[in-house]
C-alpha cells in the first residue's frame, strides 16, 4: 500500500516520546499495526490510512488523546498510551503488544486454535463482559465490537481487548458504526449511532460465538445462495431471527452447517440457555434496553463456572444443582461429594471452586469477579475445605450449632450442616448421599 | 456433550474473486509479463486474507480471453490454499463477447456458484488493453439477465491508449468503475488495491460504506496517490450504463 510506513520512520509522540518503526505486525481496514520502538521500548503502533480517520479527523486525534489522559479503564485493554504528532495527512497511537499465545477470535472461529475447556472459555467470557462493564460504568462506550477486537490465550481464558480508538463517551459518534455481521440491528437500520446497548448486543454474539461456534443470527435462512445487501439487511436489521429461537424457527439450524450449536446448545445448562434467548429473543433485538446487562451476564457465567467438574476420564460435566451427575462420555458419576448452597442455587464443592463476589448478592462492578472462597484441599490428607478469601472475617455455625469466627485465609472443612456468612449471605455445606 | 475441541469450524459463506482478463495478441511482452506479476501478487495476498478470514471462504476463478475464453479454473472458483498462478502468456483476438457467454454460463448456482453454505454476491475485476473483436453487445444484453452478474461488484481496467474505455464501461455498466491507465506499474499496485478491498470484509465501516465497483475505485483514488487521469469520464449516453439492481428481498432460490 501506498500509505505503508517504512522501516526506520521515526515520529515523534505528543507525550514526549519517539516511535521507530521496526516492521509491520499486520493489516486492517482502518489502518495497519507495527512493530515499534518507543523510547527504549517494543511497542505496537496502530497507523491509520488517512481513510480511516472518518470524516472528522481532528475529533478522531483528540477523543484518542483523552482516552490517553484518561488511562484505560482495565488491565484487559490494550490501551492507547501515547499519541504520533500528524505526518504524512495522518497519525497512529502506541500501545503494548499483543503478548505471547494469544489469539484472536477469528482463530478460534476457524478452529486454527481450540480452547482447551468450556471452563477456559467461561473464564474468557468472565474477562470480555467484566471489561465491558468497567468500560461502560466509566461512561464509555467501544462502538465497534468485532471478532477482530479480542485476544484470548486458549489455555487461561486470559484476553486482551485491542483497537480501542473507537472508544469514546457513550453517545459520542466517531463515525465508524460497526463490523458487518457483528452490528445491533438497529446500527444496521441506520436508526441508532453506536452506544453501549448496542456494544452488549455485539458481546453478546461474541459470547454465543465462542460457546457454539455459530453466528447467533446465521441460521437456515442465512444458506440462501446469494445473500444480497437487501438480504443482509433482513437478516441482521429488520428481521433478525436467533437460530434457537423456539417461538420463530424460520431461522432455525441446519443439521449439518449448524453442528456446533445442535451439539453445544442443549448440553448448556437452562439459565445460559436463557440469557442467549433474552440476549437475542424479538424483544432484545428490537429494544436495546431489554439486553441483558454486563451483571446479568456475570451472574450466569460465574454460577455456570462453578458448576463444571472435569472428570477422570478428561471430558468436564456440567452438573446440577451440585448433585453427582454421570458423566456423559463415560457414564461414571462426578466425584461430587459436598455440595455449597447458595440462596439461589447449589454448586458442587471441589476442588477449585470458586465463590465469586457477584454470586453472593449486589456488588461494585470492581469486585464482582473477586474470588470471596475457593475449596482447596488439605497437603497431607487430600481433605476438602472452604478456605476464605474475602478478606473479613466470616460468622459460622458448625454441625453442633456452636457459632465461630472464621478469620481470612482460614479454612472451614466440609461437612454437613456447617453454615456461614460471607458478604451477607449464608451459605449451607451439604454432603451428597 | 462434546468437548470443547470437538467442535468444527464456524460455518462461512463463500466469497468468489473472479478476474476476466485479456490475453490477446497485444498484451504481447511488458502488458502480459506485468498482469503475470501482479497476479502473482494478489494470489499471495488472498492467500493470506484467505487464512484469517472469518467472515467468508475466499475462491478465486480465472478467465482469459483471446480468440474465445478459457477457463484457467475449470473445475470452478478454488479455494486459495489450493491457488497457484499460472503464467499466461498472449496472443489472438479480443473476444469480449465470448468472455461474458462463458462467464455467463457459469455464474449459476448449478454451475461454480453452488455450495451448501451459499455466496456473497461475487466480485468481478474485468481487463483489457484493446477493443472487442466480437459482438460483445449481445452477450452482455445476455448476461445482465443473469442475477448473479446484476448484482456483483465489478470494476475493469482499461490497459494503454487502444483500450475501448467505452467497452469495458459499458461491461462493468459504470463508466466511475473503470480504471484506465498505460502505466504498468500503477495498474500493478491498483490491481492489488482492489482486490485486497474487494475481499476484506473484516473491516469496520461508516454509514456511507458501500461496496460496489464505483465505490472501490473512489476508494482507492482517495488512498493511493494516483493521477485524476485514470478516471473514465463517459456521459450515460455515449455508454450502456447498467440499470441498478431491482430490490432484491426474496429470499428464493429459483433465479440464482
Amino acid at each position: 500500500m501506498s500509505e505503508a510506513l517504512q522501516s526506520g520512520f521515526q515520529v515523534k509522540t505528543l507525550f514526549g516520546g519517539v516511535v521507530r518503526v521496526n516492521r509491520a505486525l499486520g493489516e486492517g481496514g482502518q489502518g495497519a499495526v507495527y512493530l515499534v520502538d518507543y523510547n527504549g521500548e517494543k511497542k505496537a503502533l496502530k497507523w491509520f490510512k488517512q481513510v480511516g480517520l472518518g470524516k472528522k479527523p481532528e475529533a478522531f486525534y483528540e477523543n484518542i488523546k483523552q482516552n490517553i489522559i484518561r488511562k484505560t479503564p482495565s488491565e484487559e485493554f490494550l490501551w492507547p498510551l501515547d499519541i504520533t504528532e500528524w505526518a504524512e495527512g495522518s497519525f497512529g497511537y502506541v500501545m503494548d503488544l499483543k503478548p505471547d499465545g494469544y489469539y484472536e477470535v477469528t482463530d478460534f472461529m476457524l478452529c486454527k486454535v481450540k480452547f482447551q475447556s468450556y471452563r477456559t472459555i467461561i473464564d474468557a467470557a468472565l474477562k470480555i463482559v467484566s471489561a465491558f462493564r468497567v468500560l461502560h460504568n466509566a461512561g464509555y462506550s467501544y462502538q465497534d465490537l468485532n471478532d477482530g477486537n479480542f485476544f484470548i490465550h486458549p489455555r487461561t481464558g486470559d484476553v486482551r481487548i485491542c483497537d480501542n480508538d473507537n472508544v469514546a463517551p457513550d453517545g459520542t459518534e466517531t463515525g465508524i458504526v460497526g463490523k458487518p455481521r457483528y452490528m445491533a440491528p438497529e446500527i444496521v437500520l441506520g436508526k441508532n449511532m453506536p452506544n453501549s446497548l448496542s456494544d452488549r448486543f455485539s458481546m453478546s454474539l461474541i459470547l454465543y460465538i465462542l460457546f457454539c461456534l455459530n453466528h447467533p443470527l446465521e441460521g437456515r435462512r442465512y444458506l440462501t445462495p446469494a445473500l444480497t445487501p437487501g438480504l443482509q439487511r433482513e437478516l441482521y436489521g429488520s428481521d433478525p431471527v436467533f437460530m434457537m429461537d423456539p417461538s420463530d424457527q424460520r431461522n432455525s439450524p441446519h443439521p449439518a452447517v449448524h453442528a456446533n450449536t445442535l451439539r453445544v446448545w442443549p448440553c448448556l445448562p437452562d439459565y445460559m440457555q436463557r440469557i442467549f434467548l433474552d440476549a437475542f429473543g424479538r424483544k432484545a433485538l428490537e429494544k436495546p434496553s431489554a439486553r441483558p446487562r454486563e451483571i446479568d451476564w456475570l451472574n450466569v457465567l460465574t454460577r455456570f463456572r462453578s458448576e463444571i467438574v472435569p472428570c477422570p476420564c478428561g471430558n468436564e460435566i456440567f452438573t446440577q444443582q451440585g448433585t453427582r451427575c454421570p458423566c456423559d462420555a463415560c457414564g461414571r458419576p462426578a466425584d461430587v461429594s459436598f455440595r455449597l448452597v447458595l440462596s439461589g442455587y447449589s454448586i458442587p464443592a471441589v476442588r477449585d471452586t470458586r465463590l465469586y463476589r457477584c454470586q453472593l448478592g449486589t456488588c461494585d462492578e470492581k469486585e464482582a469477579l473477586t474470588p470471596v472462597a475457593r475449596v482447596v484441599a488439605k497437603a497431607d490428607t487430600g481433605r476438602l475445605g472452604v478456605r476464605n478469601l474475602s478478606g473479613k472475617r466470616w460468622d459460622a455455625v458448625n454441625t453442633r450449632g456452636e457459632a465461630l469466627k472464621v478469620s481470612p485465609n482460614e479454612v472451614i472443612p466440609l461437612k454437613d450442616g456447617i453454615t456461614f456468612t460471607a458478604c451477607g449471605e449464608t451459605i449451607t455445606i451439604r454432603e451428597n448421599r | 456433550m462434546p468437548t470443547a475441541s470437538e467442535r468444527g469450524p464456524s460455518p462461512r459463506k463463500e466469497l468468489h474473486i473472479f478476474y476476466v482478463l485479456d490475453t490477446s495478441g497485444s498484451m504481447t511482452g511488458t502488458k502480459i509479463s506485468t498482469l503475470n506479476h501482479a497476479m502473482e501478487e494478489c494470489t499471495q495476498v488472498l492467500k493470506t486474507e484467505a487464512q484469517k478470514n472469518g467472515d467468508a471462504m475466499l475462491k478465486i476463478a480465472v478467465l482469459e480471453f483471446n480468440s474465445g475464453a478459457r477457463w484457467i479454473t475449470s473445475n470452478g472458483p478454488e479455494a486459495m490454499e489450493d491457488f497457484e498462478w499460472e503464467y499466461l502468456t498472449a496472443g489472438g483476438l479480443t473476444d469480449m463477447g465470448m468472455a461474458l457467454d462463458e462467464l455467463n454460463s457459469k455464474l449459476h448456482k448449478s454451475e461454480f456458484l453452488g455450495s451448501m453454505m451459499g455466496a456473497y454476491i461475487p466480485i468481478i475485476i474485468f481487463m483489457t488493453d484493446g477493443a472487442a473483436t466480437d459482438d460483445y453487445e449481445g452477450a452482455l444484453a445476455e448476461i445482465r439477465q443473469n442475477e448473479w452478474f446484476r448484482h456483483s461488484t465489478k470494476i475493469g481496467f482499461a490497459i494503454g491508449d487502444e483500450a475501448d474505455s467505452k467497452m469495458i464501461a459499458s461491461v462493468v455498466g459504470d463508466s466511475e468503475a473503470v480504471i484506465k491507465t498505460s502505466d504498468l506499474e500503477l495498474f500493478a499496485r491498483l490491481l492489488r488495491f482492489v482486490t485486497v478491498t474487494s475481499s476484506m470484509r473484516n473491516t469496520s465501516i461508516t454509514p456511507e460504506s458501500a461496496m460496489d465497483g464505483k465505490s472501490i475505485v473512489a476508494d482507492a483514488r482517495r488512498q493511493m496517490d494516483i493521477p485524476d487521469s485514470v478516471t473514465v469520464e463517459l456521459k450515460p449516453e455515449e455508454y450502456d450504463p447498467e440499470p441498478d439492481p431491482a430490490p432484491d428481498d426474496e429470499w428464493g432460490e429459483e433465479k440464482w
